[in-house]
């Protein structure tokens, strides 16, 4: 399926040159490239929609939106997951409120169109009113999106049919996802409920700031970090041992040192838990990524997801227009964690990434301006800095991806918009680069990867 | 008590008296006007040191739902902390480096609608009122955060002090950026 908008061919790789390091500012406030994202990289993607813990009987829902299309994802009675548009066939209207539940049935309030949690259309008010041949109930149920697919127990859909499978999109990337996905038997799960909020920001800076920007943290938020740990700074980065690695415009930044994010969170019995299990985690993810998980690290997945390994916060960056974003936080924990290192860990999250959070109240105002004042007519021809580590590429027996040395860096956020531009210029999918060429290939799991990958 | 849309406002005790009910206005008062001022020495003063401090995230649910949006402490919450976790997040404000407080957020606390009720501990009052927060900002920056607190009020001395308060903001999506505010 193909979401084309007519008479619009721009050479968007104008807009950049990552070889150099430069992005234009233009990207993060014009009207015309934002709807473009909204065709091109929007429908076209996998979009991350819901944790399989928060739909976990037959009937639960809840709504989101995949772009600016607002959409239901439901639970149905096979334990299969359905994503459809959350809009009456009839005349477009919204056929459920609520942001999440438990139902037989979706009913529009306006003619009273019933469909069920498939979203097949199941009858209506005054049914009568129809002669045969009006109607035909089967093509008028409410339109499912053309692929949904989990990866440990983060559910994605995607309008796109042509969309390779979600572990392809994903690729390599699941090597570092499984740190915060399958760290401990049983997975993870959200605690409940969502915190939203809205800033007047392009969504990419959101994306950008946990992709890789690991430098912002010990200036914006150095009172975050004294706040949460008696008065201590950021420990100091070691660029020897910390890297970015990028796949496909997903990204992790993370050192190895193993503490530094627990250590943020200030939840000491959090960071105990951890410590406990490194020693089995190590023997299921290896050393390396035993080491990895918990240190200073976040990440984002392409296009719209970004998370802190550690902290725990999960969360994604909804487009509202160009220059508005509505951001949806999460807090994920192991489903085997005890109740009370759960509460410990969501208390922390509050304290440091909610929107109260002492980290979080100081990247908003950030964000918010760099996307105002880059849309002056004269500011946004003025190319913007994206050369941090330019030359630092490496490459590592053990980490897959494009890898740069040096946490301090502006490669991951390199390899997004290099995603990004590959999205906007590409029509079909099947050319599109893979950056890099895939280590993982089709093995499903990575802890049965032979021995490069169990160091 | 599920319902979101308002808390209970119904009388559960006695009503205090009026002497009584006129202090803890004053109370609730004293406490705008030092949160207004960013005077948070003295907020923290009037807390309690078993404080319970929580602001519930509301999600949007249909009447038959009975999911426990307001009680359940294990679900997201802006706020859920104690005494100690609260003056966590007033340090921020003291290392200097609270970059997006400087220049100053301009608060105004409008607290209305207080009713005082007697409790089982005679020196302890429960006691209801709205509140409108509002903050401005930089240029143009602004908010405004409107809700129900429910609190208990302990008697020490000639003073009060906060031991419970739930406060819920009428917002699903938070319509800010952020919430560096305390109502």
């Amino acid at each position: 399926m193909r979401f084309e908008r007519i008479g619009r061919e721009p050479d968007y790789s104008r807009y950049m040159d990552l070889k150099e390091g430069w992005l234009d500012r233009r990207i993060f406030s014009d009207a015309d490239i934002y709807e473009e994202e909204l065709y091109r990289i929007f429908a076209r993607s996998w979009l991350f929609v819901a944790h399989e813990s928060q739909i976990p009987k037959a009937g639960d829902f809840l709504t989101t939106h995949m772009g600016e299309d607002a959409v239901i994802v439901a639970r149905q009675a096979d334990g299969s997951i359905r994503v459809m548009l959350n809009s009456c066939p009839h005349r477009g209207n919204k056929v459920c409120f609520a942001d999440a539940g438990n139902t037989r049935r979706f009913v529009c309030n306006y003619h009273g169109w019933a469909f069920d949690t498939a979203g097949d259309l199941k009858g209506m008010h005054e049914e009568y009113c129809y002669d045969d041949g009006d109607i035909d109930f089967k093509n008028h149920g409410l339109k499912n999106v053309a692929k949904v697919s989990s990866y440990k127990g983060l559910v994605f859909a995607t309008f796109n049919g042509d969309a390779p499978s979600l572990e392809a999109w994903l690729g390599d990337f699941r090597w570092y996802l499984d740190m915060i996905l399958d760290n401990e038997e049983g997975g993870t799960e959200f605690i409940g409920g969502c915190i939203k909020s809205v800033m007047s920001a392009n969504w990419k800076f959101g994306v950008e700031n946990f992709i890789g920007d690991a430098y912002h943290a010990g200036w914006t938020h150095d009172s975050g970090c004294r706040s949460m740990n008696d008065g201590m700074p950021f420990p100091p980065i070691d660029m020897e041992n910390s890297y970015h690695a990028s796949v496909n415009g997903h990204g992790w930044e993370f050192g190895t040192e193993g503490v530094g994010d627990l250590v943020l969170l200030g939840r000491p019995k959090v960071m105990d838990y951890y410590n406990k299990i490194r020693p089995k985690m190590a023997e299921r993810l290896g050393e390396m990524r035993s080491k990895i998980f918990g240190s200073v690290a976040s990440a984002s997945i392409f296009p719209n997801v970004s998370f802190l390994p550690g902290i725990s916060t999960f969360r994604q960056w909804q487009p509202k227009g160009p220059m508005q974003f509505e951001l949806k936080t999460w807090v994920i924990v192991n489903k085997n964690m005890p109740d009370d290192i759960k509460e410990e860990v969501t208390k922390g999250v509050m304290q440091t990434f909610g929107p109260g959070g002492t980290f979080e109240m100081d990247d908003g105002e950030n964000w918010e301006n760099c996307t105002t004042v880059n849309r002056g007519v004269v500011t946004r021809h003025e190319r913007l800095h994206y050369r941090c580590g330019i030359g630092r590429q490496i490459e590592h027996d053990t980490l897959p991806g494009i890898v740069y040395r040096g946490q301090y860096n502006d490669a991951n956020q390199r390899g997004f918009y290099q995603r990004w531009l590959d999205m906007m210029t590409h029509d079909d999918f099947s050319k599109m680069p893979t950056r890099p060429e895939p280590r993982l290939g089709n093995v499903a799991e990575t802890r049965d990867l032979p021995g490069l990958f169990a160091l | 008590m599920t319902d979101t849309a308002t808390l209970e406002r119904t009388r559960q005790g006695t009503a205090a008296s009026l002497e009584l009910t006129h202090a803890l206005a004053q109370t609730l008062y004293r406490e705008a006007r030092l949160l207004d001022t960013e005077n948070y020495a003295d907020w923290a003063e009037m807390l309690a040191e078993d404080l319970h401090y929580h602001m519930p995230g509301i999600e949007t649910r249909y009447r038959r739902d009975k999911t426990d949006q307001v009680t359940d402490l294990t679900r997201m919450a802006y706020y859920n902390d104690s005494k100690p976790e609260i003056l966590k997040r007033l340090s921020r404000l003291e290392t200097g480096t609270a970059w997006s407080e400087d220049p100053a957020t301009r608060y105004t606390h409008i607290i209305t609608n207080v009713e005082v009720e007697l409790t089982e501990n005679a020196d302890e009052f429960r006691v209801y009122s709205n509140f409108y927060a509002y903050r401005n900002r930089n240029e143009r920056d602004e908010d405004s955060l409107i809700g129900n607190r429910i609190d208990i009020w302990r008697q020490v001395g000639n003073s009060f002090q906060l031991v419970k308060r739930r406060a819920i903001l009428k917002h699903n999506v938070l319509l800010s950026k952020n919430l560096n505010i305390y109502v």
